[in-house]
């Protein structure tokens, strides 16, 4: 169990056996299949998986932001004392200056039709704060993304580039003072240049404010930069949890190996040989029995076709879902360098 | 084809400029580029979003919005494109061309079967017969790997995941055996695993085919490895063009060297401080008098503000940037 | 004044000149904004401001005789004169004036009936489109209920039983629309909702009446206006109709309809005296669906854009 338990004691969200289907034109479809992790006061949790595997849908999960018509949730979140799966809809309103959520694509998350500081003073509305405090706090949530008020006061969204939309985003959900951000491919609509700056952001306030992060990206790099500890999906589920140096120097998850080895990284001393494989992605809507990964499984035997395999310590420490996991550090990792 | 063993170019764009009108006065949308792509050569283009890539291959295309002037001189094959007739030159295009688009959701129409879509430039361009089309169809869907071939010309672009469509619209391109193939951000919206599957596959086509390829990406990491030149676009300006590992060995434009550092590594530690490039792109309706790159820049001087930096070459003859204050020559280790 | 709308005068040559023409000519009118409008559509515009103005203000404009009472013999052709200028009915009223009047009742019967529609359509929309489920159901049954009836000869049939009179006509013109509306914003409403900024909203714990009233509302203006102007249309067609056929506007008030119905019996004679009504419900119509066009190809290009 050593890893998930969070680096210091303080765990301020427990997240057990949380499932979530979507009904689809009459199919089900387990989008999240019991994932449980929790994550600490100040501490970042990254969450990696191709597109599809139920990144963003955890992370609605968390925040109750899922649509209620189509939507089964099961299990438990933990924030602090509270269960918040289970509180009224008022009550979860309430809870909201504590956990917040920004968004990928910035400039869709605000309302067209409103300018800056209406935009991040929202949530301050929203709670009732006065408006003495709300300009004060508002001022202090933009310079901390490194705006000022006075020069950005009445304009518009769209008059801003993609990065700076993003640092509204940021100051929007600052200004409500939360513990725990949930952040849902924030630079992945982000041009590299622009992208450092909103990770250094991130990062700059995580360690200033003791904020705990949610951080969703499918871009292996930026999550290696960002997090302290990783969890890997697949379909749904957790095949992988740990601290990032365990994910990254020595995957366990057949899978997890498969991600590091796709991520395009700047080598000048290497040409890329091809190879011919072709993944045939296995159906959501009718789901095979064992583990999901096995058609695309190197290490595939027959017990992976039987039985599901039970998230276990690994020998480095990391949980893993696997019934085979390396215990090798990973080719090229090592010794992979920038340029 | 293979008569030809000595390389020649494929493609060269000589003093290419594109400008286009715009509320706030006439955009330069790209200025003065020069580059030549040999027979079975790969080149990758690189740069931020806006930097004018898509522009570019749309311009060479001929598929530019209306409105943008073109200027300077285009050579595909030898014939230099805007000597021919519109006609001619979207035949020839037609001909030895092929590209591939990010979005394959918007370059495959829904309501048509996907075998069909492939022939179409084949019945266009060289005139093949519905039996030999078809026969063609199926034979490139099985070369980009789509199993039972046969079915999947009659499916319907909704039966296929984003990855299939890309190995499909790459059939497509392949159709009449273009010299060139271009690929525009065409893995971009491609998980990681699929966008290897799928750049490999471009790749092995490309040795196979013994074709030409570009490779357009914002994304470094695209082009490193697969491509044997790289170009650099900033803000619609050339800055560094060269061999792709001795770009990325030894960058010596300011700017490449910025693009690079600001990517987070896979063997830096967690939390490591990224470098920033502050500032935006420039407006290109109102550029700066001297180098694009000078309001970014750190080691911006007086010259680079009021000066346009030209191409020069360092002691790798191939190897060009437009800096006034380039990084320092790093000699090879060997 | 009446020459903007039948513009004869301006020989519409190639479009640039006309605007050209129409913004020399009405300088006031390059006030008002209208991004990319042709021509047509910009002439449209000013057609309708000057409608407006009309039926707000006909009782002062200067020399018009009332509309009630007798000016001349119909058997005299239209003269140069303002009241002459289209002739006299068969109980000798001046058609110019009768004309300008029944702009104010049609104008009035479009306000209000439009707005009984807006409201009650974007109710029950929002509703439809928010909670779905049973709303959802019951809006589109009604939608679809209203849709599938013959708006005129229901509406005859109404006005049947209950006699003609200005607010049934009013109230049950403005029923027929409340599907459209209503269906319109359900459909924002639902294309709004999966936006990220309604989601960031409930993030930071909006109400479902703050989401629906401050998120979603101003951003289904733009969808709203475009459908108006051609519901308007309709609701003029429909009630010419009905009054042509004597069930519309009780006389003795002017309504365009009524004025070309009085007139069938002249007509052989002197079929000059059905050029005034039937102009204003022809430009009248036409104005507004242009406009609508215009509107509706903006709100696509603007969605294009983002
Ligand atoms: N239709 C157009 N009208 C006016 N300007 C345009 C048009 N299309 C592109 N531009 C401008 O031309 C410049 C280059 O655009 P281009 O699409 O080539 O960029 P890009 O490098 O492909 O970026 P991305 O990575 O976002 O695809 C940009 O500044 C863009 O705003
Ligand atoms: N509102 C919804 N209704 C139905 N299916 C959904 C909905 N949201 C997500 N899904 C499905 O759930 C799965 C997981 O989605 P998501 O969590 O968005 O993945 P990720 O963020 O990892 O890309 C996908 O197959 C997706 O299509
Ligand atoms: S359980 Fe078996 S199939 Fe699944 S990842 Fe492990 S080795 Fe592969
Ligand atoms: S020319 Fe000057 S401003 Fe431009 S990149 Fe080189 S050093 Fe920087
Ligand atoms: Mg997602
Ligand atoms: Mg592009």
């Amino acid at each position: 169990m050593s890893s998930d338990i969070a680096l210091n004691d303080e765990i301020i969200l427990e997240v057990r056996n949380l499932s979530v289907s979507f009904s689809r034109g009459g199919k089900e479809m387990k989008a999240v299949d019991d994932v449980s992790f929790s994550v600490a006061a100040g501490e970042t949790l990254g969450l990696v998986g191709e597109s599809g595997s139920g990144k963003t849908t955890i992370g609605r999960a968390i925040l109750r932001l899922l649509p209620d018509a189509n939507t089964k949730s099961e299990g438990a979140v933990r924030y602090k004392k509270t269960y918040l799966n289970t509180l009224s809809s008022t009550d979860m309103r309430h809870m909201r200056d504590r956990l917040q959520m920004i968004f990928q694509d910035p400039l869709s998350s605000f309302n067209p039709r409103r300018n800056v500081e209406d935009i991040v003073a929202e949530g301050l509305v929203i709670q009732g704060k006065p408006a003495s405090e709300r300009k004060s706090r508002v001022e202090a949530a933009l310079s901390a993304v490194g705006f000022d008020l006075a020069t950005v006061a009445g304009r518009k969204p769209h008059q801003f580039s993609g990065g700076q939309c993003q640092r509204i985003a940021i100051a929007r959900s600052l200004a409500v003072e939360p513990e725990l951000i949930v952040c849902d491919e924030p630079v992945a609509s982000l041009d590299v240049s622009v992208q450092a700056q909103v990770i250094n952001l991130l990062q700059d306030i995580r360690e200033n404010r003791n904020l705990a992060l949610i951080f969703i990206s499918h871009d292996l790099a930026v999550v290696k930069n960002v997090s302290d500890r990783v969890a890997v999906l697949y379909m749904g589920r957790i095949v992988e949890i740990g601290t990032g140096p365990q994910i990254y120097e020595r995957p366990a998850h057949p899978y997890t190996r498969t991600l590091l080895e796709a991520v395009p990284v700047v080598d000048a001393t290497r040409k890329i040989e091809p190879d011919g494989k072709r993944t045939v992605m296995p159906s959501r809507n009718r789901p095979q029995g064992g583990c999901a990964f096995r058609s695309r499984c190197p290490r595939a035997t027959q017990i992976c076709a039987e039985t599901v395999p039970a998230v276990t310590p690994a020998p480095r420490g990391q949980m893993v879902a696997c019934h085979h996991p390396h215990d090798e550090p990973a080719p090229g990792m090592a010794v992979r360098t920038q340029r | 084809m293979d008569a030809t063993p000595a390389s020649h170019p494929i493609l060269s764009c000589k003093a290419m400029t594109c400008e286009m009108d715009s509320v706030s006065g006439p955009l330069q949308i790209l200025q003065d580029i020069n580059f030549s792509l040999d027979t079975r050569r790969a080149l990758g283009i690189v740069g931020e979003s806006g930097a004018g890539k898509s522009m570019l291959i749309k311009a060479i295309m001929g598929i530019a919005p209306r409105g943008l002037r073109t200027k300077g001189r285009i050579e595909l094959d030898g014939q230099d494109l805007s000597a021919l007739k519109p006609k001619q030159r979207a035949k020839l295009i037609g001909r030895k061309v092929g590209i591939v688009f990010q979005n394959p959701m918007s370059s495959l129409n829904p309501f048509v079967q996907i075998g069909r879509q492939i022939e179409e430039a084949g019945c266009i361009h060289l005139g093949m017969s519905k039996a030999e089309a078809r026969s063609r169809a199926i034979e490139l869907l099985s070369f980009v790997g789509l199993p039972d071939p046969e079915d999947c010309y009659n499916y319907y672009p909704h039966q296929f995941s984003g990855g299939m469509k890309q190995r499909i619209m790459i059939a497509a391109a392949l159709i009449c055996q273009p010299d060139l193939l271009i690929a525009d951000e065409a893995t971009t919206a491609l998980d990681v695993t699929v966008q290897k599957e799928v750049l490999d596959l471009l790749q092995t086509i490309q040795a196979q085919r013994q074709m030409s390829m570009i490779l357009v990406s914002h994304n470094l990491g695209v082009v490193a490895g697969r491509t044997d030149e790289i170009l650099v676009l900033y803000g619609g300006n050339v800055v560094e063009y060269g061999p792709t590992s001795e770009v990325f060995r030894n960058p010596r434009h300011r700017y490449t060297e910025a693009l690079l550092s600001a990517m987070p590594a896979m063997d830096q530690p967690a939390h490591t401080r990224l470098r920033t490039i502050p500032g935006q792109p420039p407006n290109l309706a109102n550029r700066p008098a001297g180098c694009p790159f000078a309001p970014r820049c750190p080691s911006a001087q007086a010259k680079c503000h009021e000066v346009m930096p030209a191409m020069s070459a360092g002691v790798h003859p191939s190897h060009r940037f437009a800096c006034h204050f380039p990084l320092a020559e790093i000699a090879h280790v060997q | 004044m009446t020459d903007i709308g039948n513009s004869p005068a301006f020989k519409p040559g190639p479009n640039a000149k006309l605007g050209d023409i129409v913004r020399h000519a009405m300088p006031w009118s390059s006030k008002m904004k209208l991004p990319g409008a042709t021509p047509f559509e910009f002439l449209a515009a000013i057609f309708l401001v000057l409608l407006v103005l009309v039926a707000l203000f006909v009782d002062f404009i200067p020399g018009l005789v009332s509309p009630k009472l007798p000016y001349g013999d119909f058997s005299q052709l239209p003269e140069w004169s303002l009241n002459g200028l289209f002739g006299t009915d068969d109980i000798g009223r001046s058609i110019f004036s009768r004309v300008l009047y029944g702009a104010r009742t049609s104008m009035m019967i479009v306000a209000v009936s439009t707005t009984i529609a807006l409201v009650s359509g974007l109710l029950l929309g929002m509703l439809a489109g928010y909670y779905r489920g049973i709303f959802e159901r019951a809006v589109d049954l009604f939608a679809n209920a209203l849709a599938a009836m013959p708006s005129t000869l229901v509406v005859l049939a109404f006005v049947a039983v209950t006699g003609p009179s200005v607010v049934t006509i009013i109230v049950v013109l403005g029923i027929f629309d409340i599907g459209t509306y209503a269906r319109v914003a359900k459909a924002g409403v639902i294309s709004q909702s999966n936006r990220d900024y309604v989601l960031a909203a409930r993030a930071m714990g909006a109400t479902d009446s703050r989401v629906l009233l401050k998120e979603i509302l101003p951003n289904l203006i733009p969808a709203l206006t475009a459908v108006m102007p051609t519901l308007m249309a309709g609701l003029i067609i429909t009630e010419g109709s009905l009054s042509f056929l004597g069930y519309g506007i009780p006389a003795p008030a002017p309504s365009w309809g009524g004025m070309i119905a009085s007139s069938t019996d002249l007509l052989s004679r002197f079929p000059v005296l059905i050029v005034g009504p039937i102009l204003a419900i022809v430009l009248t119509v036409y104005a507004f669906n242009t406009i609508g066009d215009y509107l509706a190809q903006r709100l696509n290009n603007r969605e294009r854009e983002s």
